[in-house]
């Protein structure tokens, strides 16, 4: 490492104080295609004045100089124009060359303090002085100047841009913190690599950080805005606090409110239900993001339905993310790279669904060195590998996970236990290739399977396929795109294997493709642009129902596949006003067309949707448009800081959802569909206000906020009383579009850094449903606003890691949520000679509250450099409290005789230990 | 081995407990309850007394049904006319005169309960009529591979208007006590020593009749055809098994035509009530029908007052002609003969000759008698319904009824 040049400039000031008085000497000199040292030499030669310079400050570029009668002064300013020296004129006739600094003869106005008198012309310029006691001289800092010094202008601050690349691979380094020591001031590197921050003049201690990269540390000189490329290391071993780093300040900075971030890095330590890391799971720990119950397999965002979140997995949407009822998530940890949660403000890139976009990104592999990560645990094992196909450009990701469940149950004699199933497997694999500087490839591809028995005569098997492929383009600094071609296909099938005659199987399946383009502009420091267009086809089978086996008397039956097509057009300006407001304005305007072939019931207007109001059926032939929908979609966020570690932050969003889950909240059913919309059903609107307020404290080892929402939403779908939805060809006479109202206030408090560190987050939040529609059956009480099934009031959540040594670690999760609303029977009469049962109004009552206590203890191997694997132990009890929290409680009538069933997955303690190894 | 016995194990323990916590019956209680009123009433066109029904809820963990009673019922109708009802039996209130729903007339029914509420149903009007073609009686084999007879209906309306149709039924079936004598063992002396007789029976026994009536909610649509035409609809199964297929029996159908909201009133309920798995859960809730407070406009009135026309048709089924296998008789005809004298001094006889548990067959064998002895006393008994058919039914034959 060089020796840190520290140059003192004060005292030589004194010295030279009256060097630009002495009378100047006209020279005059012709030189052409010179380098600037032999100019310096044929000065020396012709004049009286010594250089004082270093040979390597000089470049070999060659220059032209035609003076008669010109003063040395402008002859010098001349050569060294387009370089970083500066030069001094001493008194003794000595020429005193130096890079970037400017050699003052006289002190700054503000050097006494003098606080009325401030720098107002360009004139008064203040030069840069060095503090250099700010570092502990432990690291060590290699020194780049950026930029001259000039006497003429000068600024507070400067732009330093640049471009961070792998240096084995040339590859960008996206999502690299670059962090400037105790300025509280971060950049991160976009997904090409680009980075923008504004330096303040003089000395900058810079560090970057990030996953798997060696860090760099520069002390930077600024003098003027300019561009400086690091080409960086990868690193073998990263610590969990550079995370952490790289994520500072995002809170309080990002103009975007609701984000969550979630690093896989961090949950390692979090206690695991049966062995299982799951990012999505520590998702619902954050407020704002709920479960209706521990067997619900989608997410209740901000009071949203389960199918208001977009599930991006590399792009394609994954339709499940859940394996066996939501116990497990469908992503796999290893593979898994950062999520990101939108539950507030959308981008306005994404659309199609109203409450959230969960934006998960696999992670590269190494193009350099065959890596591999791999866990055993009681019930899942995983293993996955990141093999280099050409070194430095391209590499293969795969991983794969399965249960080793359907074996072992086979093995057990026993009937009863023989017979039944539970297993599911994942796999994904992500291929990415550099095709040049400028281009690069990714290729992603996700299939998973779950096959379980909910009852003994049932098999209920689903999968996801998600195939998708990146173009990423760099055009030039200021412009950079991606064109994305994703295809994503969901579809489950229920064997029913009961009584010999009833036997069936039935299937449904929704299969879309999306193209994209998206397009950014860097147009200048205040204005960075998103753009772009998106399409896409859906291709939906709802289902059709096949008797199994000869004796069966199930009545073959088919619904009629849909399709639609959905596209929107985007654009979004990062738009910073000063340094305190930033705004983001986004636009998106999203279009559908409803294409057949297909059959459509036009019912009497103004009349409820039923079979006694349809006038007509209306016949669309292949591709047709049946019906279209579309409108513009608001994104606006806005930033500003009422202090420097304190944000307030507003948006207001507005989305269109063309999409519908067909689902009966009330059980554990896995037979949720997808509907397009149609002539008849209507597309989900919402609109979402929120404000918020964030705080870090003690340099960011504390971030604190304080968000609220409101959001409305529109034509919803809900079921009329009684509503039976498989297989039924009108499903719109059998729902409800229906009003929603939520809102709430979510309190985060973050302890990032330390042997202590976690967060505890509270939210209170309601989310009401009207369903008020012209007649009775459409009609739910009495067209009031109820709870819907997920309004959950309080939900508390704590979430600790305690680090006893560097190798041994501790971890606690605590989790209280209100129950969630039931229907529940209130009495019992006879009609028609028949026993019934009156049911209370929708949603009036309440299941008992859900809380549950996780501990888990981890133990790394040793540290020792030189191991052929790292390897992790953890050890986990779920629900250690032995809580026996139900998840929904239904009734049933069996025989003319009701019968109450309460559903809970896990009532007991469930231990766990996992082994983990990396290599 | 022993590893993979015992990760057996252990996974067993693991499947068991996942599987078992997974889904579990709890006791059913009422949380709370809400009392609400029940009402049950069609007006027909049939010129006849017309019958309201009214009754309340009760707690789930409860068996009796509460009835309301003392309560003004009354039909009007929109030329002002007044149908009074009086309640004849509890709850069940019965119109003071024989009258029918007529032509396009709008029905309204009221009702005024003893807390002084009151409730009014939507006006409505009579739905179109539509005949019965037929009944038949068909062999047909169930879900469960069991033989038994199928009630099938056809009718065809060719307006194309009455659409929603509601079944309901009235079974008759003849009953042949299979052990009957025309003799009845009576009691001479209780006390030792015991002693029995037999006189001759003095009312029917032997041939009896039963009528039943359905329950439940039997619909069907035929909106979604072309014609209005119910084919082969079937209203009832009588498994070959089910004791009323012994002998000659009857059902009269009657088809009322509902309203569309009827149909879908019946349906919701119907939905909610039957069979159910998890794959076919249905929405939970209250539903209306078209029977309102006339205040409160949150209190829970169940029940829809429907203004149906009705057709009727009936027939006769001797069901050896249908299927094969005869079913068995109601009760276990089991023949036995009790002691007069037991060895511990009591009289089984004539313990079972005065609980009325056991009727008199036939003696227990003797001189010249073709009956072959059992061990035991000096009667062959038989239990009562194998002997006595009034038990089962009534022994006068219905004025409808042809053999």
């Amino acid at each position: 490492m060089k020796k840190i040049i520290v140059i003192i400039v004060t005292c030589f000031c004194f010295q030279v104080i009256n060097a630009q008085n002495i009378e100047e000497l006209k020279i005059d000199i012709i030189f052409s295609n010179k380098t600037k040292l032999e100019v310096i030499k044929k000065l020396e030669e012709q004049t009286s004045y010594k250089f004082f310079y270093i040979n390597d400050w000089l470049d070999s570029g060659l220059i032209s100089g035609n003076y008669k009668n010109a003063s040395l002064n402008k002859i010098l300013d001349d050569i060294f124009k387009e370089t970083d020296l500066n030069y001094f004129i001493s008194s003794e006739n000595r020429v005193i060359l130096t890079k970037n600094n400017l050699i003052y003869d006289h002190l700054p106005n503000a050097f006494y303090n003098n606080k009325n008198q401030k720098a107002n012309s360009p004139k008064d310029i203040e030069p840069v002085f060095y503090d250099d006691n700010i570092v502990s001289k432990i690291k060590k800092y290699e020194t780049v100047r950026i930029g001259k010094e000039t006497k003429t202008y000068s600024k507070k601050n400067y732009t330093l841009s640049g471009r961070i690349i792998n240096s084995l691979t040339g590859e960008p380094i996206p999502n690299l913190a670059i962090v400037v020591l105790n300025k509280n001031i971060n950049a991160v590197t976009d997904i090409n690599g680009f980075y923008t921050i504004r330096l303040p003049s003089g000395i900058n201690y810079v560090e970057t950080k990030a996953l798997g990269i060696e860090e760099a540390n520069k002390k930077i000189i600024i003098y003027s805005d300019g561009i400086l490329n690091f080409e960086l290391n990868e690193s073998s071993e990263t610590l969990k606090e550079v995370i952490v780093e790289a994520n500072r300040d995002r809170n309080i900075k990002e103009v975007i409110s609701g984000v969550t971030q979630i690093k896989v890095q961090e949950i390692k330590n979090i206690p695991l239900v049966l062995g299982e890391r799951d990012i999505l799971k520590v998702a619902t720990t954050l407020p704002g993001i709920k479960k209706a119950g521990e067997g619900s397999s989608g997410y209740n965002v901000r009071g949203g339905k389960e199918d208001q979140n977009l599930i991006l997995l590399d792009n394609a949407v994954l339709y499940n993310p859940s394996h066996f009822f939501g116990i497990f998530s469908a992503l796999n940890p290893f593979t898994s790279g950062d999520v990101n949660i939108y539950k507030g403000s959308l981008p306005a890139e994404f659309g199609g669904r109203l409450s959230s976009v969960f934006d998960i990104k696999t992670k590269d592999a190494s193009t350099e060195k065959l890596k591999g990560e791999a866990s055993i645990g009681p019930v899942t094992s995983n293993l996955t590998l990141e093999i280099p196909i050409v070194s430095g450009e391209s590499s293969l990701l795969i991983g794969g996970r399965g249960t080793y469940s359907d074996w072992v149950l086979k093995a057990i004699d026993e009937e009863s236990i023989k017979n039944s199933k539970a297993s599911f497997y994942d796999f994904i694999g992500k291929y990415k290739h550099k095709i040049d500087k400028d281009n690069n490839l990714e290729a992603s591809g996700y299939f998973s399977n779950d096959e379980f028995s909910i009852t003994s005569d049932s098999i209920y098997k689903y999968n996801n396929r998600l195939l998708s492929l990146k173009w990423n383009r760099n055009f030039n600094n200021k412009n950079n795109g991606s064109l994305i071609l994703a295809n994503s296909e969901y579809k489950f099938n229920i064997g029913f294997d009961g009584d010999v005659d009833t036997d069936f199987d039935l299937d449904y399946k929704i299969n879309e493709t999306e193209l994209k383009l998206k397009m950014k502009y860097l147009h200048s420091e205040s204005h960075k642009f998103d753009y772009g267009i998106s399409s896409k086809f859906y291709k939906v089978n709802p289902g059709n129902i096949k008797p199994m086996g000869n004796e069966s008397i199930i009545q073959a039956k088919e619904i009629p596949e849909e399709k639609a097509l959905e596209s929107a057009i985007f654009i979004a300006d990062n738009y910073k006003i000063n340094k305190k407001l930033l705004l983001n304005i986004g636009l998106r305007y999203s279009f559908y067309a409803s294409l057949g072939k297909t059959a459509q019931r036009k019912y009497l207007k103004g009349e409820p949707k039923n079979e006694s109001s349809v006038v007509d059926t209306l016949y669309f032939d292949k591709n047709e448009v049946v019906k279209k929908y579309g409108g513009p979609e608001m994104r606006f966020s806005v930033r500003y800081f009422l202090a420097p570690s304190l944000s307030v932050k507003g948006s207001f969003n507005s989305t269109y959802q063309y999409i519908h889950t067909l689902s009966n909240n009330t059980t554990a059913s896995p037979t949720d569909t997808w509907k397009l919309s149609d002539l008849n059903i209507e597309p989900q609107r919402a609109n979402q206000f929120t404000l918020g307020f964030y705080k870090n404290f003690q340099d960011s080892y504390y971030e604190l906020s304080l968000e609220s929402y409101y959001k409305k939403t529109k034509n919803t779908l809900d079921y009329k009383v009684g509503a039976d939805l498989l297989l039924n060809k009108y499903i719109e006479t059998e729902v409800i579009q229906g009003e929603g109202e939520a809102y709430g206030v979510e309190f985060l408090m973050k302890k990032t850094r330390g042997n202590l560190n976690g967060w505890l987050g509270y939210s209170y939040s309601r989310s009401f449903v009207k369903l008020n529609g012209k007649s009775n059956e459409e009609r739910v009480n009495n067209g009031d606003y109820f709870p819907s099934n997920y309004d959950k009031p309080h939900d508390f959540s704590l979430v600790a890691n305690y680090k006893i040594t560097k190798r041994y670690s501790f971890s606690a999760n605590f989790t209280y949520q209100t129950g969630r609303p039931v229907t529940y029977p209130v009495g019992k009469y006879i009609y028609k000679g028949e026993e019934h049962v009156l049911y209370s109004d929708r949603n009036k009552f309440r299941i008992p509250d859900y809380y549950r206590f996780d501990i888990g203890f981890n133990i790394e191997g040793n540290h020792k450099l030189k191991k052929l694997a790292h390897s992790f132990w953890n050890i986990s009890i779920y629900n250690v409290l032995g809580r026996n929290n139900p998840y929904s409680v239904y009734f049933v009538t069996d025989k003319g005789q009701i019968k109450a069933y309460q559903s809970s997955i896990f009532s007991v303690p469930v231990p766990t230990i996992t082994y983990n190894f990396k290599f | 081995m022993k590893n993979i016995k015992s990760l057996t194990f252990v996974w067993f323990i693991l499947i068991i407990a996942f599987l078992n916590s997974c889904i579990e019956q709890i006791d059913i209680k009422t949380i709370a309850f809400e009392d609400a009123l029940i009402v049950e009433g069609t007006l027909t066109n049939e010129f006849k007394f017309h019958k309201i029904k009214l009754s309340r809820t009760f707690k789930l963990e409860e068996e009796i049904m509460n009835v309301e009673t003392g309560a003004k019922v009354r039909i009007i109708d929109d030329l002002g006319n007044n149908y009074d009802f009086q309640e004849e039996n509890l709850g069940i209130y019965i119109s003071d005169i024989e009258f029918r729903a007529k032509e396009d007339r709008m029905y309204q029914l009221k009702i005024e309960i003893s807390n002084g509420k009151s409730y009014t149903s939507i006006p409505t009007q009579l739905t179109s009529e539509s005949q019965i073609d037929e009944i038949s009686a068909v062999r047909e084999v169930d879900v469960n591979g069991g033989e038994g007879i199928s009630i099938l209906i056809n009718s065809f309306n060719s307006n194309g208007d009455a659409r929603y149709y509601r079944y309901e039924y009235e079974e008759t079936y003849k009953i042949k006590a299979p052990y009957w004598s025309p003799y009845d063992a009576v009691v001479v002396s209780d006390v030792k020593p015991y002693e029995v007789d037999f006189v001759p029976r003095t009312k029917e026994e032997k041939v009896c009749y039963k009528t039943i009536y359905s329950e439940g909610i039997i619909q069907t649509e035929t909106n979604s055809l072309l014609e209005d035409k119910v084919s082969n609809f079937s209203i009832r199964f009588i498994s070959n098994d089910d004791f009323i297929l012994t002998n000659r029996y009857s059902i009269l159908v009657k088809q009322y035509v509902q309203s569309f909201e009827a149909y879908t009133f019946n349906n919701i309920l119907k939905n909610l009530s039957g069979s159910e798995s998890l794959f076919s859960q249905n929405q939970p809730g209250f539903f209306s029908g078209n029977i309102f407070p006339d205040e409160d406009n949150n209190e829970k009135v169940i029940g829809f007052f429907e203004v149906a026309s009705v057709s009727e048709k009936r027939i006769f089924v001797n069901p050896r002609d249908i299927i094969e296998n005869t079913p068995p008789y109601i009760s276990n005809c089991e023949v036995v003969a009790p002691e007069l004298e037991s060895n511990v001094g009591t009289s089984p006889l004539i313990e079972a000759i005065k609980t009325g548990k056991l009727k008199f067959f036939q003696i227990n064998g003797g001189e010249n008698s073709p009956v072959i002895p059992i061990p035991g006393g000096p009667y062959q008994m038989v239990p009562v319904p194998c002997s006595d058919c009034t038990v089962l039914g009534t022994n006068i034959m219905p004025d409808f009824w042809v053999d």
